[in-house]
């Protein structure tokens, strides 16, 4: 029997936010769909689509303006936090986002993040925390953990020749023009909604004009740990949680 | 208007406000500070942005994320700092947006040091990003044209939806000459069927440069080239002086044309028949004016405050006609007016 989907009876929409017709090109149970998924949504609740330019960053979510409904520009690895310093200050009545992996905002473009957060730029900003570099084959990089093995830690990160990772929530919550920093994850329902509302009050604080929005996302990336949705979302829970604790640092 | 006695980087500064910048983004290096200095006291109470940026990849990324919505706006550096900010710059081109860059040459290579010079001709003009991509380049040679120039880099850039910069060095940044402010002489161009103003009542634009597909790729890179043509074709421009019956020809740009002008009215008092061409647009670099001076003159001599820079590009315009000599040094007096009489007088001489 066919059944008639009426718009009115949908419970589950695609956010306005999204482009319609949006087909993600991330690897099967990756996070990052998830994530920008739950920005789109916090753009629809807070009315903002129209007065929104985000800015994408290098790293698998480069395309983002091929799913976000809103203005984007690109800005080079790392430096989409000066970009968006550069549109929020000549556009004060805009909002501004960026959504950046670990590598692009903790590594490579450190100093613009954190410059960023110093001067306390009223911007929101959404860095994923994969503990790699996914876009390039899953290197590893700033938030990659003690003894993890990746394509370039063959035996696992140790301290002598790595050194150690950069907890980003905790550092951004340091910065005294930072108005919001948390850190979120995606493995289950509910850590989902409670990142959704870690998301509300990085955009909430921008808008009324108190200062830097932060949001570090927990985050899988299957493909580079070698593993299933299941278990990286297990591994999350096991091997992150306790280096990257979930909860809200600045506020 | 009254003339009004002006230090070439703040003469640059104010004509950047009166041509409606919205945005300066800089951090320091001698010898154009008071750029910079001049932005943090003025822009604020005109109610535009003014950011003491974490670095030059910082200050230029800022431009890029201004210009994208259309604002106009501007970073000022030099030499070893301007290296930095090449991958934005790049960017910059490859998006089509209007930025304005300042670039004050000091002596290098890498730190070397404040003394002036004119040795970023090629870092300006060939630029040290990647793949193919065109900056156009203003050099002034006096203050005067340093707020005339500052205009019409705005105007290019906007016009062009394409990267300008200023360059102008260390000599010409710290003097001080009489000169006159007038408006900014050019018309606005809209830019409301591309900027960035959030997506209301129409499509959500994206400014990037990422192309997967390579035919589209090869059609951006293309329809730049395009545009780089119509430059070029239009926008030439030089300063051409006493090359009527001039049997050799000296080329410089910049402050050193101030010399060379002085050292080609001394041989004209002697009876020499030399002239001076300065090309003003380093990019697009006036080539049919030199191509056409080449079927005229005996002998083009190049001046420049390096090694040897525009040299090559005077040479690829003469095409073998004439015999292009150089005579250059890369930091120290600038050269002097009797220094630049004896180079004349010996390349007469030499037929
Ligand atoms: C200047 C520069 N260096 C290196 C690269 C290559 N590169 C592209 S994406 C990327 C890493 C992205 O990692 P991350 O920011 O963690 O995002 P993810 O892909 O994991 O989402 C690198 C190194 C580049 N594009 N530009
Ligand atoms: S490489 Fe990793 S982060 Fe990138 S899309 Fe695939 S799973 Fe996601």
């Amino acid at each position: 029997m066919q059944t008639e989907t009426r718009n009115e009876n949908l419970i589950f929409k695609i956010p306005k936010s999204l482009k319609e017709g949006t087909k993600f090109p991330f690897c099967p149970g990756c996070d990052h769909g998830v994530a920008v998924r739950l920005v789109a949504e916090i753009l629809d609740e807070f009315n903002l689509r129209e007065k929104t330019i985000a800015v994408s960053s290098i790293g698998c979510s480069v395309m983002l303006y091929d799913w976000v409904n809103t203005d984007c520009v690109e800005a080079p690895h790392g430096r989409a936090l000066a970009a968006a310093t550069g549109v929020k200050r000549t556009n004060t009545d805009k909002c501004v986002f960026t959504y950046q992996g670990d590598g692009d905002f903790a590594s490579i473009g450190l100093a613009e993040s954190m410059h960023a957060a110093l001067r306390g730029e009223n911007i929101t900003a959404i860095c994923i925390n994969n503990t790699t570099y996914g876009m390039t084959g899953g290197q590893a990089g700033p938030t990659t953990i003690m003894g993890q093995v990746t394509t370039t830690s063959p035996t696992g990160r140790n301290k002598e020749y790595y050194g150690y990772p950069i907890k980003i929530a905790e550092q951004i919550a340091l910065c005294e023009g930072t108005a919001f920093a948390a850190r979120g994850s995606l493995d289950t329902v509910l850590n989902i909604r409670k990142t959704k509302e870690l998301i509300k009050k990085a955009f909430e604080v921008q808008l009324q004009g108190l200062g830097f929005g932060f949001v570090e996302i927990l985050s899988s990336c299957p493909t580079n740990w070698r593993m299933t949705p299941q278990e990286s979302h297990e591994r999350i829970r096991k091997e992150l949680f306790s280096v990257y604790p979930l909860g809200v640092y600045k506020e | 208007m009254t003339k009004k006695l002006t230090k070439g980087n703040y003469a640059i500064a104010q004509a950047a406000i009166n041509a409606g910048c919205d945005g300066y983004f800089g951090y320091p290096v001698t010898p154009q500070n008071e750029i910079g200095e001049y932005m943090s006291k003025k822009m604020p109470k005109l109610k535009r942005a003014y950011i003491s940026a974490e670095s030059e990849i910082g200050a230029i990324n800022m431009v890029l994320g201004a210009c994208s919505t259309g604002k106009k706006a501007m970073t000022s550096s030099s030499s070893m700092a301007i290296a930095l900010m090449q991958e934005a710059l790049c960017y910059i081109a490859a998006d089509e947006l209007p930025a304005v860059l300042v670039s004050v040459m000091r002596a290098g290579p890498a730190l070397g040091y404040i003394y002036p010079a004119q040795g970023d001709y090629n870092q300006a003009v060939t630029g040290g990003g990647n793949g193919d991509y065109r900056i156009i380049v203003l050099a002034p040679s006096t203050v005067q044209e340093c707020i005339d120039l500052t205009y019409k880099s705005f105007y290019l850039a906007q016009k062009y939806r394409n990267p300008v910069t200023l360059l102008a060095d260390g000599l010409l940044g710290q003097m001080m000459e009489p000169v006159e402010f007038k408006d900014y002489p050019y018309p606005e161009i809209p830019n409301d069927d591309w900027a960035l103003t959030g997506a209301k009542n129409r499509e959500p634009r994206a400014i990037y440069s990422l192309e997967a597909k390579e035919e589209v790729l090869e059609k951006r890179v293309n329809l730049l080239f395009e545009k780089y043509k119509v430059i070029e074709e239009n926008e030439q421009d030089f300063e051409e002086y006493l090359t009527q019956d001039a049997e050799l020809i000296v080329t410089c740009f910049g402050s050193l044309a101030r010399n060379v002008k002085s050292a080609v009215n001394e041989c004209r008092k002697q009876g020499l028949k030399v002239g001076m061409l300065r090309p003003i647009t380093l990019y697009p670099f006036p080539v049919y004016k030199i191509q056409e001076l080449a079927k005229k003159t005996k002998k083009i001599l190049v001046i420049e405050m390096n090694m040897g820079q525009m040299v090559r590009d005077v040479q690829l315009a003469v095409n073998g006609k004439v015999p292009v000599k150089f005579f250059g040094k890369a930091v120290g007096k600038w050269i002097e007016v009797e220094t630049i009489c004896e180079k004349i007088k010996k390349e007469i001489g030499n037929g």
